[in-house]
């Protein structure tokens, strides 16, 4: 997976609309054994979060503790650094959900 | 067109150091061949089933690659669907046979995954899912970890009910030689394993393995080839959403559910006429949901129902899993879906040795790419 700075381009498009919506968590879970470029943040959960429009959306939930980590949580969309970037990449920010 | 599973063989599944993809490949198409009195030039087409050949070991033509190897120049075509590979190729080769543009078509699953450190096969796999499953960190057994929260969240499952699904295979894959582990583990042996992505735990999950299976089938007068063919009576195909996130239920895999009622219907059979069955258990939950979707057990009680040896060998009527399954055979990833139908095969010609389901007269292999983004259901059935 690269962030060349087109891919991240094209995505930021869609993202800037989502800083500050909010959702509950529908499912979460913790990955402790995480792909490459996210190694250094493991672990980590990854939520199933629904947004207020009913759109279902996937993220890292950041900023949490243990009682955070419940179905119907209610969490906000940030924006937040994505993860490990190759040298030469571009750095990638991402949406990721915060605890309300 | 009435379409036939002349001879079909495996490799052994593994951690296989000592052979490179070339070797396996060989190995499974030889002995797959040989089991069908067939030279190479008999041979009118190839399909090769492989998922990470591309990404882990810079090698993207692999139809010309396993035509080198067996010596024959014929149409030689790749498919891919994540883990549903093998058994996506051998639909197309049944496609190809019911075109008419071939009569006798090699299908091979293949696939080489240890050789790579287990953070490049985790990304590797990654290649299955979505972009917005890739950038928000999520893993396949992450993944599937958010459809066992569903799960049990839903019908009150837990995660030893869960675990009783490793407990059946690895008892099965300790009567298969073949098998990567052939060892039984216990209920407290998975409650016990490392935790990979809450609440799947290490013993919920498939190996990383090398591997290949191969079958030959015909569109001919089977008898020619094989004394005991064994027909294709259905295979079918569904697909979902890419991403998980936007289906609308985690419970139940709409692909599994689309495939296997148009396979039944194709092969004139009800769920109930199975006698032993091959259930994609990339994880445990993956076995406990497609029970139900193939409507072996009601919603809620697959898992349940597991684990109270309802289709263990020897207890149960029905029986899944006999090879051992993902989880204790091995998942050498494009592999599987062939392997699932060699297994079946052996089934129903009573030639399975230790693990032989007794009177097996039709097999059903269920083989699921992704989190459920594709479904391929093959019925198999004795002449």
């Amino acid at each position: 997976m690269s962030t060349t700075p087109v891919k991240l381009w094209r995505r930021q498009k869609h993202t800037t609309t989502l800083i500050g919506k909010k959702g509950k968590i529908l499912l979460w879970t913790m990955i402790r054994v995480p792909a490459k470029a996210f190694a250094p943040q493991a672990p980590y959960p990854v939520v199933i979060v629904e947004l207020s429009s009913g759109v279902r959306m996937m993220g890292q939930l950041v900023d949490w503790q243990e009682k955070d980590l419940v179905v119907g949580r209610i969490v906000t969309a940030v924006i937040r650094r994505s993860r490990v970037e190759d040298t030469e990449e571009v750095l990638s920010y991402q949406i990721k959900f915060k605890p309300l | 067109m009435k379409i036939h599973i002349l001879g079909g063989a495996t490799t052994k599944f593994g951690e296989l150091w000592g052979v490179s993809p070339r070797d396996l490949a060989r190995e499974a198409m030889s002995q797959a061949l040989l089991h069908s009195s067939m030279k190479p030039k008999d041979i009118d087409a190839i399909f090769v089933g492989n998922m990470l050949s591309g990404i882990l070991g810079n090698q993207a033509n692999l139809g010309s690659l396993i035509a080198e190897e067996l010596g024959v120049f014929v149409p030689a075509i790749r498919v891919e669907a994540a883990c549903a590979s093998g058994g996506l190729a051998l639909h197309t080769a049944i496609n190809g046979i019911r075109s008419g543009q071939y009569k006798n078509v090699l299908v091979v699953g293949i696939e080489k995954m240890t050789d790579h450190s287990s953070d490049d096969v985790t990304t590797g796999l990654m290649a299955a899912g979505s972009d917005d499953e890739r950038s928000a960190g999520a893993t396949f057994p992450g993944l599937y970890a958010l459809i066992a929260r569903a799960y049990m969240q839903e019908y009150g499952v837990t995660e030893e009910d869960l675990a009783g699904v490793s407990v059946k295979n690895h008892y099965h894959g300790s009567l298969n030689v073949k098998a990567q582990f052939q060892s039984p583990i216990t209920v407290a042996d998975v409650m016990k394993s490392s935790r990979i992505a809450d609440p799947l735990k290490l013993l919920d999950c498939s190996p990383i393995s090398d591997g290949a299976a191969a079958v030959v089938i015909t569109g001919e007068n089977p008898k020619k080839w094989h004394k005991k063919p064994i027909a294709i009576s259905a295979s079918e195909v569904a697909s979902d959403t890419l991403s998980l996130h936007k289906r609308s239920s985690f419970t139940s895999l709409s692909a599994v559910v689309k495939a296997a009622k148009q396979a039944y219907a194709v092969a004139g059979i009800a769920s109930k006429d199975v006698d032993v069955a091959e259930i994609h258990d990339c994880f445990s939950i993956a076995e406990a949901i497609g029970t139900e979707d193939l409507g072996f057990s009601k919603k809620g009680m697959g898992a349940k129902d597991i684990a109270a040896g309802k289709f263990t060998l020897g207890i149960g009527k029905l029986v899944t899993n006999p090879s051992g399954g993902l989880k204790a055979c091995g998942h050498p990833v494009g592999a599987t879906g062939i392997k699932q139908i060699v297994e079946l095969s052996e089934q129903l010609r009573g030639t399975a040795g230790k693990r032989q389901v007794e009177k097996a007269r039709i097999g059903l292999a269920h083989n699921v790419g992704g989190s459920g983004t594709l479904a391929v259901i093959h019925i198999l059935s004795t002449l």
